[in-house]
């Protein structure tokens, strides 16, 4: 009588739990039933504990990299603080992966710029991580990270293997320095400057939402069309499946149309960035 | 691991709703008692305790500098406090004195000199010390405040709504009071309670207080235009449990 | 399907017979306004309704609803559909349903909403008294009722039963029905066309027009901050409008601290907290933080963002948010005329 139930999750177990920064853990997650979760990059699982609730992480590993997957959990709320409190060994509950990921056949063969700020840099991972995985399907990959000072860097493993790595150009800035920092210090659009982007590059953007605007005037002066620029849409995604309203822009459900949209898709629509 | 050490404390109040509490009168409250252990409570039990709380419920206003001292050693002994019922959380209806000079005369008459009665202005616990969580309403509601407890026990933040009564009324398919020629500030005033008083056919009178942003302008409108108040009385109408939270709060 | 006739003496017996069957739930008198609740006794059915204070969709998708009750690690789903007939449904109710059914069940199907609407039966009743705000008769009139069983429509000296489905053929066993003849049921269709002429408020434009204008209106942003001035962000208009269909989802644990439940609670886009998230640190963001965007967002909602995937407004015009706002400012009525006049 029952169909399949979307509201009924699955139980993943946790592998291991790294602490980052202050307020980010890394989880690194299989499924209880021992198969693998098949999701592509981009997308979003409504990851939850029963009595706290659920919340929506993007997957923050890639595909390519089967068995187990990565989530990066923020305390910002009840389901979050309860889910950081978690420890190797325990499990939580996973209803997903749900919505659109990043447009894979778009970007193959082309140029490449992400451009992540702060927590924004979680699900680009795992299309960084794809990318890097499968670096011949790509052409030019650039890669922006800004965060808000160096302590709220995420992924500092990663950080220093790209900061060496040939197969892809990184630049990272903070808004603020402290004292041992030598890097770069400015907002993320200062980054624009490092290095020469070609208009038909493909662009994507994943961060907090007042960064949008700020990089979107940045594209448009170099010439990138609408239609190939990403962008990972942040909003309260409270079912996951395009049901409960919440992540509403206009008749669009974050969810489910998204998390990510091109620039010309959403373009027309109210409230959109 | 050791229960949880629970407390109750009153300070300018009718401690009805620490009665509430002991309403349960069903299983609930018992069953409550196998995962909280009661270590302080005047209602219920004649022991008190110097030691650690995990979770103290303060019930009453701040009226006197002299309670400072007390609020502030339950602070020190409390992980979590919780303001306790509408006189802790804004001083409710205690703060309708604040409006007024001749209180003390108009209630105790001859006696109004008694240094015990002196007091100042009624405002609540957080103007004395930090407080972690509100439990609103005159009184509290007993199921919010079993959920409250609930969920501090699993280390959650508790879920208390800031949208008006009006929603819980419509849920429940209850007649608007305006629509039965009488008045209600359910429109401005914060829901949780599960909107009792409207489905009995009386008012809500905010006994909870208002939402985060009531649009008071509004309200004074419709009671003027729909309740045919007079538009001073209007004006004055929701100050009974909001008076520290209206913009003329003294 | 077929066209029948009952007696008004043996309408009685017939919803008798019905509710020794079946679960029934109809529209019956709540002091001076209507709610459609189960039916105890054939008297309570009020077929001469005007509207019902909340629509007909709570059978299906309550006010409140667990999705997951659990134990300890254990979990279980709560899709527990039971057979019910909904007796003396408005047709633009049932327009409503027709939305709501394609909302639930799109890209991924919720069976804890359409699981409770496949085991209904539901009988349309011909509008007898026509509710003071109403508006049906002018909008989404390109957009028919069709997920009905069967029509049952008063006519002098009984009623004409229009069955659409083999659950409404089924009811047919319960009364003493007779063949419709040819004038029966022109009487009844002239009964359902003359009752489109008695609607108090009528929107001055066709649904295309409306959602090309006030779409059109999105960045007027003095005229929905004077719409929304008397605004009380209390969601009435939302929690009474049969195609609203958001939700809030809580968890919580029993008294014994170890099971509980995943509830939804019907939520409303006008109040504040709607589209708020929290950034951590105490930070939070709100995507319609002011009023105006909050009562803008729903005027576009159901005049023009859902349109294509309707095939018209999502609005069907029963005028209960126009009742139910207690600053009377959400009449769709009076905001689309001025925005089209404009």
């Amino acid at each position: 009588m029952t169909k399949e139930n979307i509201f009924l999750p699955q139980e993943a177990k946790i592998l291991r739990v790294e602490k980052t920064t202050g307020l980010e853990r890394i989880f690194t997650l299989r499924l209880a039933d021992g198969s693998s979760l098949s999701f592509e990059p981009g997308q979003i699982l409504e990851v939850g504990l029963f009595g706290y609730g659920e919340i929506p992480i993007g997957v923050a590993s890639s595909p390519t990299r089967k068995k187990t997957f990565d989530i990066v959990v923020r305390s910002v709320g009840r389901v979050s603080q309860a889910l950081n409190r978690l420890s190797e060994g325990d499990s939580l509950f996973i209803r997903g992966p749900w919505g659109k990921g990043f447009p894979l056949e778009n970007l193959r063969g082309h140029d490449l710029l992400i451009i992540a700020g702060g927590i924004g840099l979680c699900p680009t991972r795992s299309l960084i991580q794809y990318i890097l995985d499968r670096r011949q399907e790509f052409k030019r990959f650039i890669l922006f990270y800004g965060a808000r000072d160096p302590q709220q860097q995420l992924f500092a493993h990663d950080l220093a293997d790209w900061r060496q790595a040939k197969d892809v150009e990184y630049h990272e800035t903070v808004d603020r320095g402290t004292p041992g920092w030598q890097g770069n210090v400015g907002v993320i659009t200062t980054l624009f400057s490092k290095t020469p982007i070609e208009a038909d590059t493909r662009v994507v953007i994943c961060g907090p939402p007042i960064m949008f605007k700020f990089v979107i005037r940045e594209l448009d002066k170099l010439g990138v069309a609408p239609e190939n620029i990403f962008v990972d849409l942040e909003r309260r995604m409270k079912c996951g499946v395009g049901k409960c309203g919440h992540c509403q822009i206009n008749d669009q459900y974050v969810c489910t149309d998204g998390p990510v949209f091109s620039l010309a898709q959403i373009a027309p629509l109210e409230e959109a960035i | 691991m050791p229960k949880p050490r629970v407390a109750f404390f009153d300070f300018a109040c009718c401690e009805g709703c620490q009665i509430e509490f002991t309403n349960y009168g069903d299983p609930a409250f018992l069953e409550l008692l196998k995962h909280v252990d009661v270590v302080e409570f005047r209602e219920a039990m004649s022991e008190k305790t110097t030691e650690p709380i995990d979770i103290a419920f303060i019930e009453g206003s701040f009226t006197r500098e002299a309670d400072r001292a007390r609020l502030e050693d339950i602070r020190r002994r409390a992980k979590i406090v919780i303001a306790y019922g509408q006189c802790a959380t804004t001083a409710g209806i205690n703060a309708l004195k604040n409006h007024t000079k001749d209180y003390k005369a108009f209630v105790y008459g001859q006696d109004a000199g008694m240094p015990h009665l002196d007091s100042q202005k009624a405002v609540g616990i957080d103007q004395a010390i930090p407080v972690d969580y509100y439990a609103w309403g005159c009184p509290v509601n007993k199921y919010e405040v079993l959920q409250i407890v609930s969920h501090l026990l699993h280390g959650k933040e508790p879920v208390i709504p800031n949208y008006p009564v009006c929603v819980e009324c419509k849920r429940r398919e209850t007649i608007c009071r305006y629509d039965d020629d009488d008045y209600c500030l359910g429109p401005t005033a914060r829901a949780g309670c599960g909107a009792p008083c409207p489905a009995d056919g009386i008012p809500c009178e905010a006994c909870r207080g208002f939402v985060d942003n009531p649009n008071h302008e509004a309200l004074v409108k419709v009671l003027t235009k729909r309740a045919g108040m007079p538009k001073g009385w209007a004006e004055e109408k929701s100050r009974m449990f909001t008076a520290n939270q209206r913009g003329d709060a003294k | 399907m077929g066209r029948h006739f009952l007696k008004d003496q043996d309408f009685q017996a017939f919803l008798r017979a019905l509710l020794k069957a079946k679960a029934v739930v109809g529209p019956v008198a709540k002091k001076h306004k209507f709610v459609f609740a189960r039916l105890e006794a054939p008297g309570d059915l009020r077929l001469d309704y005007d509207v019902t204070i909340l629509p007909p969709k709570k059978e299906f998708s309550p006010t409140s609803q667990d999705l997951v009750r659990f134990d300890g690690a254990r979990f279980e789903g709560c899709v527990e559909p039971q057979e019910k007939i909904l007796f003396g449904v408005h047709f633009y109710d049932v327009k409503a349903l027709d939305m709501t059914d394609l909302l639930f069940k799109e890209k991924n199907d919720d069976r804890n909403y359409t699981a409770h609407r496949e085991a209904a039966t539901i009988v349309v009743s011909n509008i007898q008294k026509v509710a003071p705000r109403a508006f049906w008769a002018s909008i989404g009139s390109e957009v028919k009722p069709k997920g009905h069983d069967a029509w049952l429509t008063k006519i002098s000296g009984g009623y004409v039963f229009e069955t659409r489905t083999a659950k409404g053929e089924a009811l047919l066993q319960y009364g003493k029905f007779v063949p419709a003849t040819e004038a029966q049921f022109r009487a009844a269709r002239q009964a359902n066309e003359d009752i489109l002429k008695k609607c108090p408020e009528k929107l001055q434009g066709s649904s295309a027009e409306v959602a090309k204008k006030v779409r059109a209106a999105f960045s007027r942003e003095e005229l929905w901050t004077k719409f929304a001035k008397d605004c009380f962000s209390c969601g009435s208009c939302n929690t009474v409008c049969p195609t609203c269909y958001c939700f809030d989802v809580q968890d919580w644990w029993n008294v014994d601290q170890k099971s509980g439940a995943r509830t939804r609670t019907w939520d409303a886009c006008l109040t504040e907290d709607f589209a708020k998230i929290s950034l951590g640190s105490g930070a939070a963001e709100n995507f319609r933080e002011e009023r105006a965007e909050r009562f803008r967002h729903r005027f576009m909602r159901k005049s023009a963002y859902l349109n294509p995937k309707l095939g018209g407004p999502a609005c069907v015009g029963c005028g209960r948010c126009s009742m139910a706002c207690t600053a009377d400012i959400a009449d769709p009525v009076r905001v689309i005329n001025e925005i089209l006049e404009a």
